[in-house]
């Protein structure tokens, strides 16, 4: 019974573990931006194609273990293609002839297509932030973040350990519900369950402060954050790599919007 | 002041067991004669955290000369470890309270000196390995430190493998640290400390998480570090049989965080040794002979194993049944090592130890006896009071029958907490008694149920805590709450993992009488722990190796000859075992044997 999902790390080598993350978000950058502006299913169909084949061959991504990442945003998009498609306002243009008709429930074709495009356009951003992200350690990203973004270290060093102590929660909040199981805790009906999750849920905030307070002081400890200009072990250099992945990006984003339909 | 002091020969490629050993003797004199400014220097330093009333330390007053290790001993609560954090600056330049008095490391002023200066001069090792790593590959980690001061890469490059190589770890630096073992990682954690070249570490108990083997090997790497003799060391070690031969000196505290004594370890004498066992801290076997003989029995003399072993084998009845049980899914938190063919039997009365390195397996088994992992194969049967014939898969049993038969002591007592108050906590085993049916049908009336609980705080030293959030209370605090939460109805059966984790001497002779308590009316007791010196108190030990047993006979075999190779570890904490642990007594009898020390006695 885990939290989180494990997280997704590149098993081979690939063109895009070469290249920085601070590139690689650049790049999709583009394509979120085109995702978002547009409201036709088309731009998103190309963009979702493109992201594909990028995954498949230049992200050195377990493909195998893709759709299990994807799988909790999915069934958020399930949901919002069905509520955007029974909702559309294309419903009730009467002149719009009707493709599914369920009792009082009437799906005219625009809705049907505007509803997906919505599905679409969600995936395509689950799909570049992997890129984007996976193909790299959440060190490095947080290196990159800071070194080419100009991120502040506090916020980037302090969310990485925070990561590092996010599985720890996982198995405390496993835990946590044995412990309570053993005290006779658990059982009853929905009432005494929902109250039994929220006992859980404090207790687990209150280890998680305490491992939270633990690891400030060790990183206190070891001068984080003490007001010196900050140095840096791993040192990223741009390359032609990086121009390219920004070019591309670009460059597809931009043909996924003029591209005759 | 930063004269450096002539090393000694290094023990060369001998056996880690045999650096250990030879670091008590003759070094002594190698260290440097008192010139120039000390190391370490305490006059009248005191603190008090913020909101808290007792001061954590009072009077603290002592010299240390560079290259010199100290070892700091005393009871749980004696502010050890705040010692171990004003030396690098957290107190008082991160954590607030109030100060009194002088402490100053080297020529720097603490008081005075910003934590980020402190923070060159000095490297701080914690407790737990998995709050101070801070990065997720070894190299970054121990180049965070450097990072954070701002040193060039090109020099950072130089110094990270250097460190790694000074613990043991060359070869490591692309290792992810969740994958290094406890061991490994707490040797990680003294590289990140030693890479930024601090003159003074400081390990506050970098031991009390790991199996025998890392902390053997972590204690090892201390020894190395301490005869180069380029640092000063101060040294916060629960462990003693492995700390105490690398002091040069020890200080003493006592459970109000005042200064009993400070002097050069070679010339502990028996009043010092008499001052600390009336604290109640753990004595080191060296010194027990002078302690009249309260620190110097084993627990396992014939008292402490149950009396009644012989009747007891053939006549009882068996209340665990495990057979062939194989946990092939690690479930709970994904961290789990799956067990097979475990094939044992516990009877009622009997205390069962149960051993092996980390990852050997322990928590999976304690779990699925619990009923809290389904076996893939063979089965757990646990027996219900007063029953015959019927025994029962807990996994099947509805939360409340399950508690009634089976109870579990969890290493980290914060998360297994049910109560809001401290009295609660003790409650809750009572109320769901009243809630369901108990197999006798016990009508204690809500009265009673308060009174004992009140009678059950006293017994546990907890009874001016009553109306406190269980949260609040201190480690050892907690750890007595978690037992005393099964005191007012024991279950049939009581898995306890690492019952006496971070407890000192009176602390865990204090869990014991408990669970011998509970053990003379019939319970089942399991046992997993790594602290050896427990096994004598035990009737039989079990020892797991990557998920099978390896091992089932008496205490004395198991210490006689351990399942593991190397062996030493185990064998070398046993000898701890046998000698400082207080024979068993009632808590009238330890209070009065452990009341502050006469003055006919200073």
């Amino acid at each position: 019974m885990s939290l989180l999902p494990a997280p997704l790390e590149p098993v081979r080598p690939a063109f895009l573990t070469r290249v920085t993350p601070a590139a690689r978000l650049a790049g999709g950058f583009a394509w979120l931006l085109v995702a978002i502006l547009t409201l036709d299913p088309v731009v998103p169909l190309r963009l979702l194609a493109a992201g594909l084949v990028v995954l498949v061959l230049w992200s050195g991504l377990p493909l195998r273990r893709v759709p299990a990442r994807l799988a909790p945003l999915s069934l958020a998009i399930a949901g919002l293609v069905v509520f955007s498609v029974l909702l559309s306002p294309a419903n009730a243009d009467l002149d719009l002839p009707t493709l599914v008709a369920v009792g009082p429930l009437r799906v005219t074709g625009p809705a049907l297509l505007g509803g997906l495009a919505i599905g679409l356009r969600v995936l395509v951003i689950g799909l570049t932030s992997l890129l984007a992200v996976a193909p790299s350690d959440p060190t490095s990203v947080a290196d990159s973040l800071v070194q080419q973004w100009r991120l502040p270290d506090r916020f980037a060093y302090s969310t990485l350990a925070a990561l590092r102590i996010a599985p720890f929660m996982a198995g405390d909040w496993a835990t946590v519900g044995a412990a309570r199981r053993l005290r006779g805790l658990g059982g009853g009906g929905p009432r005494e369950r929902a109250a039994e999750a929220g006992a859980r849920l404090l207790v687990l905030l209150v280890s998680a402060v305490r491992r939270a307070e633990r690891m400030a002081l060790a990183m206190d400890a070891r001068g984080f954050d003490s007001g010196l200009p900050r140095s840096h072990y791993r040192l990223l250099q741009v390359g032609w790599r990086d121009w390219l992945t920004i070019a591309a990006g670009v460059a597809v984003a931009v043909l996924a919007l003029v591209l005759p339909r | 002041m930063r004269q450096r002091p002539v090393a000694t020969a290094l023990p060369g490629p001998a056996a880690e067991d045999e650096r250990l050993a030879d670091r008590g003797a003759g070094r002594h004199r190698a260290a440097p004669a008192g010139a120039g400014a000390p190391a370490l220097e305490a006059d009248g330093f005191g603190w008090a955290y913020r909101g808290r009333h007792r001061r954590a330390l009072e009077g603290l007053t002592f010299r240390l000369e560079p290259g010199r290790v100290l070892l700091v001993l005393g009871p749980s609560g004696s502010g050890k470890s705040t010692l171990a954090r004003a030396l690098a600056g957290l107190v008082p330049h991160v954590l607030p309270g109030t100060w009194w008095g002088r402490l100053a490391v080297g020529d720097l002023e603490v008081a005075e000196t910003p934590a980020r200066v402190l923070g060159e001069r000095v490297g701080l090792v914690f407790q737990d390995p998995e709050s101070q790593l801070v990065m997720a590959r070894v190299e970054d980690d121990v180049a965070f430190g450097l990072e954070n001061r701002g040193w060039p890469t090109a020099e950072m490059r130089r110094a990270v493998p250097d460190a790694l190589e000074a613990v043991g770890l060359a070869g490591f630096e692309r290792r992810a640290t969740a994958t290094l073992s406890g061991g490994e990682q707490q040797r990680l954690a003294i590289a990140d400390v030693l890479a930024p070249a601090p003159r003074l570490l400081v390990f506050d108990e970098p031991t009390a998480n790991l199996d025998p083997p890392g902390m053997y090997a972590t204690l090892a790497r201390i020894g190395e570090l301490a005869s180069a003799r380029r640092h000063t060391v101060v040294l916060v070690e629960h462990r003693l049989e492995a700390a105490l031969p690398l002091a040069d000196d020890v200080l003493v505290l006592d459970g109000a965080g005042r200064q009993l004594a400070f002097a050069a370890a070679d010339q502990v004498g028996p009043r010092t040794a008499a001052l600390l066992a009336g604290t109640g801290a753990w004595v080191p076997a060296a010194w027990a002979g002078w302690t009249a003989g309260e620190a110097g029995r084993a627990p396992g003399d014939g008292t402490r194993a149950s009396a009644a072993g012989a009747q007891l084998s053939g006549a009882a009845e068996v209340v665990v049944s495990v057979i062939d049980l194989a946990v092939a899914h690690p479930a709970l938190g994904g961290r789990r090592q799956a067990v097979a063919g475990l094939t044992f039997e516990v009877r009622a009365g009997e205390r069962v130890g149960l051993v092996g390195p980390n990852g050997a397996g322990k928590s999976t088994l304690l779990l699925a006896v619990a009923g809290l992992l389904r076996p893939a194969a063979g089965q757990v049967r646990l027996r219900p009071p007063g029953e015959r014939d019927a025994l029962l898969d807990p996994a099947r049993l509805a939360p409340r029958p399950l508690a009634e038969l089976v109870g579990l002591v969890f290493q980290d007592p914060e998360l297994g907490f049910v109560g809001r108050t401290v009295r609660e906590e003790v409650l809750a085993s009572g109320q769901r008694v009243r809630g369901g049916p108990g197999p006798k049908g016990r009508s204690d009336g809500g009265l009673a149920h308060l009174t004992s609980a009140d009678a059950v705080l006293g017994r546990f030293g907890l009874a001016a805590l009553a109306d406190v959030d269980p949260f609040r209370l201190s480690q050892g605090e907690q750890r007595r709450l978690s037992l005393a939460g099964l005191a007012l109805r024991p279950p049939a059966v009581l898995l306890l993992d690492e019952p006496t984790f971070g407890l000192d001497r009176r602390g865990t002779a204090a869990v014991l009488d408990l669970l011998d308590e509970h053990r003379a009316h019939g319970q089942a007791q399991l046992l997993a722990t790594h602290d050896p010196r427990l096994l004598p108190a035990c009737d039989r030990v079990l020892a797991l190796a990557d998920g099978r047993l390896v091992f089932d006979g008496s205490p004395a075999a198991f210490l006689a000859d351990p399942p593991y190779r190397p062996a030493a570890p185990w064998q070398e904490a046993a000898t701890t075992a046998t000698r400082a642990m207080p024979a068993p007594a009632t808590a009238a009898m330890l209070d009065a044997r452990h009341a502050t020390p006469t003055p006919e006695l200073l």
